[in-house]
């Protein structure tokens, strides 16, 4: 059984990515972003969700031990909404207030075929609840997706499997959502 | 996938675990509260007490038809009057948070009156995900404070038992029809009641226009779902918004509030899009409210917000 934990970096949602998982028959649990790196791969967990949060990434450079996951992980890494933004800021990317934030319903753009968004349509509803976007991509960073107010809506690293998803996959109005977590789960049984 | 049976069978034998004598559950009638019972009751049988606390912010003629729910259960049940309890201690009070707070902590100081009598230890509540999700702690921001979780006081002496913290609400009604709850399809009202729909003070004349408002938008929308005019959405009620503004009765000036139509499709509560209401049962219901209601509203509006931004109550 493929295991992949969420870490909990505050989000209303991230509960809901500990549903889907599990809903999609991985063993998961949700823990603190506190949790040491060693812990986890005590676990011999095969992928991590960072889960989106409170805090403005653009304004506040921390994230509880996310930093550690990202400079050392072997293993796939979905991070979401204010994790993708920590995502790009680690990796020398930009995270600022958005110009029009987004709430609610969006429309997905993809620019980029990827694993990530196998059998997802080129256009899509997805969710959206975000202050902070990221504005620049950090130069390891391909972008996949977009929307008409926010130019970085979906990225992934030129050479390890880690993602970066503004919007939100684990809500039930996310069109492909489901879709996008399958196409996850795949990628960390590889 | 979630499975309801598995989780009834682990939940009982937890549950025999861990409720070592009497315990009292928080009854509301809806569809939590009345799953948690069941399985309370199948875990620890006449052990359990059920208490139903009539706020005095309950829909029309919920408090009897919660009191008959009770029976048709053969529950062990105490019904406790306390409209006149809560209008008092919600008299001036404006702000939501306020508001939650002071309703949630008198359900405990209710249920403690009961306990107390009966030599209780264990409250069981039907709190579920978004209860404690919304109601934030340690990194999670506070989006408002669910009565059951963010307004319980601190001083509390019950031993809290939440069977159901790890579900949405989809998944408790899958719970509840394997265990043939009659009200599994009911719509989620929530324990604040109409206090939370009446913006501004909650006052006792305030909450009876609301509850008048509430009954209308249910029965109209209702009707027209079973007459195949709309797919019944997954929460629907009205809300009042003492604001005022004119009209036109009969050749005479009116000056009155108005009321916000509210309907919400919905899974788990987490995200929610607004329900597109065909405009002939919007003119039913706007004609019905405001002729029904004439003497305090001449205004009907309709909430076309999805969740997020907004959230389904509207404090």
């Amino acid at each position: 059984m493929v295991r992949i934990y969420v870490i909990d970096n505050g989000g209303q949602w991230t509960h809901r990515e500990w549903r889907t998982l599990r809903d999609l028959e991985v063993d998961t649990s949700i823990v603190p972003n506190t949790t040491p790196l060693h812990d986890l791969l005590k676990k011999d967990i095969h992928g991590l969700v960072l889960s989106g949060g409170a805090p403005r990434i653009g304004l506040d450079g921390t994230l509880g031990n996310c930093t550690e996951y990202l400079e050392k992980a072997d293993f796939p890494i979905l991070g979401i909404c204010a994790g993708h933004q920590f995502m790009a800021r680690h990796f020398g990317g930009m995270v600022q207030p958005s110009k029009v934030p987004e709430f609610g319903k969006v429309k997905l753009t993809l620019c980029a075929d990827d694993a990530l968004f196998a059998e997802v349509p080129t256009t899509s509803i997805v969710w959206e609840s975000h202050n902070d976007e990221v504005t620049k991509l950090p130069r390891d960073f391909i972008k996949l997706g977009e929307s008409e107010n926010c130019t970085i809506q979906a990225m992934k690293h030129k050479k390890k499997h880690f993602y970066g998803l503004q919007f939100h996959p684990e809500v039930e109005h996310t069109q492909y959502g489901d879709q996008i977590f399958k196409n996850f789960i795949q990628l960390c049984e590889e | 996938m979630f499975q309801a049976e598995k989780f009834i069978e682990k939940t009982i034998v937890n549950l025999q675990k861990e409720i070592k004598g009497k315990a009292l559950i928080a009854f509301s009638g809806g569809v939590d509260s009345t799953v948690c019972t069941a399985l309370v009751n199948k875990a620890i049988g006449k052990q359990l007490i059920a208490v139903h606390v009539n706020t005095g912010y309950m829909r029309k003629d919920e408090p009897k038809q919660v009191t008959q729910l009770m029976k048709d259960l053969g529950l062990n049940y105490r019904y406790v009057a306390a409209e006149n309890e809560y209008y008092q201690a919600l008299q001036g009070i404006e702000d939501p948070e306020k508001k939650r707070k002071i309703i949630g902590e008198k359900f405990i100081r209710i249920f403690e009156q009961v306990a107390r009598k009966e030599n209780i230890e264990y409250l069981v509540q039907g709190t579920i995900a978004p209860d404690w999700i919304e109601s934030g702690g340690g990194l999670r921001e506070t989006i408002k404070s669910h009565h059951n979780v963010g307004g319980l006081p601190q001083d509390m002496k019950l031993t809290l038992i939440e069977p159901l913290r790890d579900l949405y609400k989809d998944e408790v009604r899958k719970v509840a029809r394997v265990l043939h709850i009659p009200v599994s399809e009911r719509q989620p009202f929530p324990g604040p009641g109409l206090a939370i729909r009446i913006i501004g003070e909650a006052t006792p004349e305030r909450a009876k226009l609301v509850r008048e408002a509430c009954d209308i938008v249910e029965k109209e929308i209702e009707r027209a779902s079973e007459q195949g005019l709309m797919e019944r959405p997954w929460q629907y009620f009205a809300v009042l918004i003492p604001i005022k503004t004119v009209g036109v009765h009969g050749d005479k000036r009116a000056y009155g509030n108005t009321i916000a139509i509210r309907a919400v499709q919905s899974v788990d509560a987490m995200t929610c899009h607004y329900s597109t209401i065909p405009h002939e049962v919007l003119d039913a219901i706007s004609t019905k409210i405001t002729n029904t209601l004439k003497e305090n509203v001449n205004r009907i509006v309709y909430d076309v917000t999805n969740k997020p931004p907004g959230t389904v109550e509207w404090e």
